[in-house]
């Protein structure tokens, strides 16, 4: 049986789990020799992907999994390059990420994963952004110091927020806005990020969505942790909004467990009502905010100060269409939470999708063919839906395809395809490679001190670690500079 | 009907989604099964490591034992909401702890969560997968 170099582009969750069960299926041998090696690349120099920047900072527990990455990672026959970019930058550019281009990796590779998720905001027709509209991932990777390093937003002078989007991701943002920052401090919150909470005015988050409860896509924990947020409530839902939904409404398609949990949510409201004056002892307000269902925006006025909002209802299709009616909000920003596409400029990105195609784990070319051992696995190849679960079991999925092909003839090819045919176009990847060779730009990179491995990102987890130690609370987060210059410090190149 | 030693051992069945036993154990009194998977090397993953935060630990309960089990918190109910193939007899692994009334217990591992693409993979290299 030939050898299986993987190189995988992205070191997310999606990454370290098909790592972990590749690793794990091949008994692990003498190292030099043995017939798995995996190369992990990521453009940040820090691995773990949305784990690290995109977990909302108060779900600590769901960041456990590093831990396990951190196992496989300790095996001999994994190395994470961090800091690389390969293939062409989409914005927000990381500059300075060391640029390789795919076809550098090709001799060096028997196989191909790409993991690279999907990075780029999906946008509202109707409301480019601006100082006034932005999308909900420069939130959260302003909240993360994801190293793209968007500006913070201008919480001072923000009373009223607007987020477009009724999804996990926009009921995070609401209640990172909403949350105390005397609660948030524990937290692995940055420094930076905390002193703009402190000051921040905000009062209430409009949560808005063009059609209904049964069609929003929030999950009950999130929801559950905004309506018992200390220091909020709530805006009661209008009966009307609820009424419909709760049997014994005759033309109501059956509830799913979920969706009766959250109606249950939704009409026992928050602990509390709003008081006459909105105060608490100690002139502290009480901040606010609601779910305001069947509105779709249509823009913003020329002074940016009001949304435009038409109001909708569903059709026999459970399509929103308008019914003529529209309102003004007023709101001081607009943050849109539609959901993520991976990146146009991507090898094998299919518009249609919004992602690559696969079949099963393995890449199609744009005829529908299929590439020889190049796959992809997590949200680069399903879209950008589902949970570390859903990444887990999709992970291990194309772990098992990858060998299947590794293991059914000399060529990792199958003699039966979904698609059809295998790809006529050349190969991204190499029949007989060197094991233990990286292309010439990444070791001239480690040379040179700009590429981040595995023991390396262990020495600023620590560090991190300790500094927010010393600080009260879970982790004092580093960017680029800060860490180039500690490990620098330390002798760690 | 055995009679246990004073370890007071519980009887544990762990079967695959097709319904074969995977392995029978035996664990003490208050150990919960993600552990107890993890003890003897079953295939069951803990990706938050317990702390109701995900749901790989997900399993499915032989009815009458789950029957005896306290109903789950709204945290553990929250990630069952997302689970795959969720039954009527579906718990966090991680969240049920065992007493001696449990003996004899099968927790079944969800479809979903093998072998999806790959039907019948059995593990090429010879060796049943290991834990990291």
């Amino acid at each position: 049986m030939g050898p299986l170099k993987l190189a995988i582009i992205g070191g997310g969750p999606s990454s370290f789990y098909v790592a972990s069960r590749l690793l794990s299926l091949f008994p692990q041998n003498d190292t030099l020799t043995s017939p798995l090696k995996i190369h992990i690349y990521d453009r940040l120099w820090a691995p773990h992907g949305l784990v690290r920047y995109g977990v909302a900072p108060d779900h600590p527990e769901v960041k456990n999994c590093t831990h396990k990455f951190d196992q496989v990672a300790q095996d001999p026959r994994l190395h994470f390059f961090g800091n690389i970019q390969v293939g062409p930058q989409t914005p927000p550019v990381i500059p300075h990420a060391l640029p390789i281009s795919l076809s550098a990796l090709k001799s060096h590779y028997t196989h191909l994963l790409f993991s690279t998720g999907c990075n780029i905001p999906t946008l509202h027709p109707t409301l480019p952004p601006s100082d006034r509209v932005i999308p909900a991932l420069s939130l959260v990777q302003w909240y993360t110091q994801h190293p793209s390093r968007p500006p913070p937003p201008p919480l001072h002078k923000t009373e009223h927020v607007s987020v477009i989007g009724q999804g996990n991701v926009a009921l995070d943002v609401a209640r990172m806005l909403l949350t105390p920052p005397a609660i948030l401090e524990k937290y692995d919150v940055p420094s930076p990020v905390l002193d703009v909470l402190h000051r921040s005015a905000v009062r209430h988050v409009s949560i808005i969505g063009r059609r209904g409860l049964l069609q929003a896509a929030f999950t009950t924990k999130e929801l559950r942790e905004l309506t018992t947020l200390e220091g909020t409530f709530m805006t009661p839902l209008a009966p009307e909004i609820l009424a419909p939904l709760s049997p014994p409404a005759p033309s109501n398609a059956k509830l799913t467990r979920q969706q009766s949990r959250i109606l249950q949510l939704l009409q026992k409201g928050s602990p509390g009502s709003p008081t006459a004056t909105s105060e608490l002892p100690h002139g502290i307000k009480t901040k606010s905010w609601s779910l305001d269902f069947f509105r779709s925006p249509t823009g913003l006025t020329a002074d940016g100060q009001y949304l435009t909002l038409a109001h909708t209802m569903l059709d026999e299709r459970a399509r929103a269409v308008p019914t003529g009616v529209t309102s003004l909000l007023r709101t001081d920003l607009t943050v849109t939470s539609l959901g993520h596409h991976a990146d146009p400029s991507a090898a094998y990105f299919d518009p249609a999708l919004g992602h690559l195609r696969t079949d099963r784990g393995r890449v199609l070319d744009t005829a529908g063919h299929t590439l020889r051992r190049v796959y992809a696995s997590g949200w680069a190849a399903t879209g950008a839906r589902g949970v570390l679960a859903a990444t887990m079991i999709d992970a291990y999925a194309v772990a098992d395809v990858i060998l299947a092909d590794h293991f059914s003839n000399g060529r990792g090819e199958v003699a039966k395809l979904e698609s059809g045919a295998y790809s006529k176009e050349d190969a991204l990847v190499a029949d007989d490679v060197d094991m233990v060779s990286i292309p010439k730009e990444v070791e001239e990179g480690v040379k040179a001190g700009r590429v981040v491995q595995y023991d390396q990102w262990k020495k600023i987890d620590a560090e991190e670690l300790r500094r927010g130690a010393e600080m009260g609370k879970e982790r004092e987060r580093m960017g680029w500079e800060e860490a180039h210059q500690f490990l620098t410090s330390m002798g760690a190149w | 009907m055995t009679t246990h030693p004073s370890g007071s051992h519980i009887k544990l069945h762990f079967r695959d989604s097709k319904g074969e036993l995977i392995k029978t154990v035996e664990a003490n009194e208050g150990d919960d099964i993600l552990s107890i998977a993890h003890e003897h090397d079953i295939d069951l993953e803990g990706a938050c490591e317990g702390s109701v935060a995900c749901s790989t630990c997900h399993i499915i309960l032989s009815p009458k034992h789950y029957d005896l089990l306290p109903e789950p918190e709204d945290d553990e109910n929250d990630m069952l909401d997302m689970a795959f193939g969720l039954c009527e007899t579906s718990r966090l692994g991680c969240q049920v702890k065992l007493t001696r009334e449990l003996d004899d217990m099968t927790a079944t591992l969800p479809a979903a969560t093998r072998n999806m693409f790959v039907d019948g993979l059995s593990h090429p290299a010879g060796k049943k997968p290991t834990h990291h």
